[in-house]
């Protein structure tokens, strides 16, 4: 068994590469965020926590982070009732364009992010809604929301279609029997979902980028900002932030609907 | 649902679909409006575009060498990219899967998902830290006595920090179809004689065909229209096509060819899609398949 002894090790040997590529960038961030002095360096010259204080005291981070919690809210809340009726939808009936209106709905997919973007400020433009924060919001469901429908629709398949004509038979009327059957049978895929477009809006940048203006820079457009001109360490200290609620997410995810739920063969 | 169905009957499923079709009809709407910008010409003297209806703006961007430079540089980006991820993938996903220990298999998952919830912006910003020229690649090699690299705003650096971006999307494409490869099937042909090598090359690798397929075609299309990491990583010298959309806009002020080149990226990028759903069908890239024996019928 030799020969199988060779590919384990090959196959290992390149997931340690993986493993090392996925996490550098992450760990030199929070390396960095620790770094006393005003350059990175390496070996750091002093370990300091200075750059965190100056997170909590520069006022254009803490704003730029609100907003950009702000805008993941909104994301949420728009998604959540659309991807979850229309992942229904598309799951439990007979729809005669079932294949079009699949393709339709992946539209946000197709179409390069930049001209998602550019669009949407025409729209939003014209519609005089620019210069606003909810819009941010609103275009970062609108980018992502095939991946609200695909939770929802992934965890479709545990419904048992019976459940919801028992509800009926037993005089549940067609919203009771919503809430109390057909919700918590998919809200696996619900919580995941929006879980999912949180933490996407909350790092959207490129449609950010041209949907907002100083006044209403969103965190990761701020950063960009930022590093276009000098890579300092005060955004060490800040990227550790996202990097705190990325791990918070995923330990979620995790407790609500176990990561391994990614494993799972369609 | 059922009970909703039988009230308002066939009308229930469009309403359910309504919200979501609303929102994504204002992408198909951008598509109408950028397509119009992009058939009207540029009037120098007003900076405005003409009312004229003209291809003039499609003619621009055949006839300048610096569009063929740029769509030429994004599509080898997109190959390099694609060929290495899903090189880089496929053992990860496959291992992840097979693996026999819990703990390793959630630990292969968390790294995974941590850099996949952290945005672009983020990634490159610890990218410049390391390959700087002052940096944590460049302090290792000094000292151990080698000569500094420069790989920041180079084309190798954009395609470094690429790979890192869509390796955990590949890895996520790649898993369901592993798992979908019964594993008595990869004992039955090392039973059969099969060296572990041939095993994986000719039976684990063709059943799993449908996930390298979608990580393929998602990280070949993602690394297409990407903006961030050219634009951070490759210090203006290294632009993609989506930089260049971004410049006709805002540097040129010139709706017209940017529209253009934003309309040729779309019909590129679904080229090749299209390329690969009918040769091979959209595979894991669907939403949940639709299943006769799942369906709720109207209630009588």
């Amino acid at each position: 068994m030799t020969g199988g002894r060779g590919l384990r090790a090959v196959l290992w040997a390149i997931v340690l590469f993986d493993l090392a590529l996925l996490a550098l960038p992450t760990l030199v961030i929070v390396a960095a965020s620790f770094n006393g002095g005003k350059i990175i360096a390496f070996p750091p010259e002093q370990l300091s926590l200075a750059w965190y204080r100056v997170l909590l005291e520069r006022q254009a981070f803490s704003d730029a982070l609100w907003r950009s919690l702000w805008v993941a809210l909104v994301c949420t809340v728009i998604s959540l009732p659309a991807g979850t009726l229309a992942a229904l939808a598309l799951a439990r009936y007979r729809l005669r364009q079932a294949t079009v209106l699949q393709i339709y709905l992946l539209l946000p997919f197709i179409l390069p992010l930049i001209v998602s973007g550019i669009g949407l400020m025409l729209i939003f433009g014209r519609l005089g809604m620019l210069g606003q924060l909810w819009p941010v919001g609103l275009a970062a469901c609108i980018i992502n929301l095939p991946f609200m429908i695909w939770a929802v629709g992934a965890s479709v398949n545990h419904l048992d279609p019976d459940l919801e004509h028992a509800a009926a038979n037993c005089g549940a009327g067609p919203i009771a029997a919503f809430w109390t059957v057909t919700l918590p049978a998919v809200l696996p895929g619900v919580l995941t979902g929006g879980l999912l477009m949180f933490i996407l809006a909350l790092n959207e940048f490129i449609v950010s980028l041209l949907l907002v203006d100083a006044r209403i820079v969103t965190l990761p457009v701020l950063m960009y900002n930022s590093i276009r001109s000098i890579i300092t360490p005060d955004l060490a200290a800040l990227s550790v932030v996202y990097i705190v609620i990325a791990a918070a997410a995923i330990w979620l995810l995790d407790r609500l609907v176990g990561l391994e739920i990614f494993l799972k063969a369609k | 649902m059922a009970a909703l169905a039988g009230r308002l009957g066939a009308a229930v499923p469009y309403i359910l679909l309504a919200p979501a079709l609303l929102l994504v009809s204002s992408l198909a709407l951008s598509l109408v409006l950028i397509t119009e910008d992009s058939l009207h010409l540029l009037d120098r003297a007003t900076f405005r575009l003409g009312e004229a209806y003209s291809l003039g703006n499609y003619a621009l961007l055949l006839e300048r060498p610096v569009y063929w430079r740029i769509i030429g540089k994004t599509m080898l980006a997109g190959v390099i990219v694609t060929a290495v991820t899903v090189a880089l993938a496929i053992p990860y996903a496959y291992l992840m899967v097979r693996t026999e220990r819990p703990a390793v298999r959630k630990l292969l998952l968390i790294s995974l998902f941590l850099p996949f919830f952290l945005g672009q912006v983020i990634r490159a910003y610890g990218w410049l830290i390391i390959l700087g020229k002052q940096g944590l690649l460049n302090a290792g090699l000094s000292t151990l006595g080698l000569p500094s690299v420069a790989l920041i705003y180079t084309f190798p650096g954009v395609l470094i920090g690429l790979v890192q971006y869509m390796l955990p999307f590949a890895i996520l494409l790649l898993a369901p179809a592993f798992t979908a490869v019964p594993a008595e099937l990869e004992l039955a042909s090392m039973g059969l004689g099969g060296r572990p090598w041939a095993t994986f090359r000719h039976v684990v690798l063709p059943l799993a065909r449908p996930g390298w397929v979608a990580a393929g075609i998602v990280v070949f299309t993602l690394t297409l229209t990407d903006f961030a990491m050219p634009e951070i990583m490759g210090g203006g010298a290294n632009d993609f096509i989506a930089n260049a959309i971004y410049d006709g806009y805002f540097q040129l002020g010139d709706a017209g060819q940017g529209g253009a080149l934003a309309i040729l990226l779309c019909l590129l990028g679904t080229l090749a899609v299209a390329l690969v759903f009918t040769g091979i069908g959209v595979g894991t890239l669907g939403y949940a398949r639709y299943e006769p024996a799942a369906t709720a019928e109207p209630a009588p």
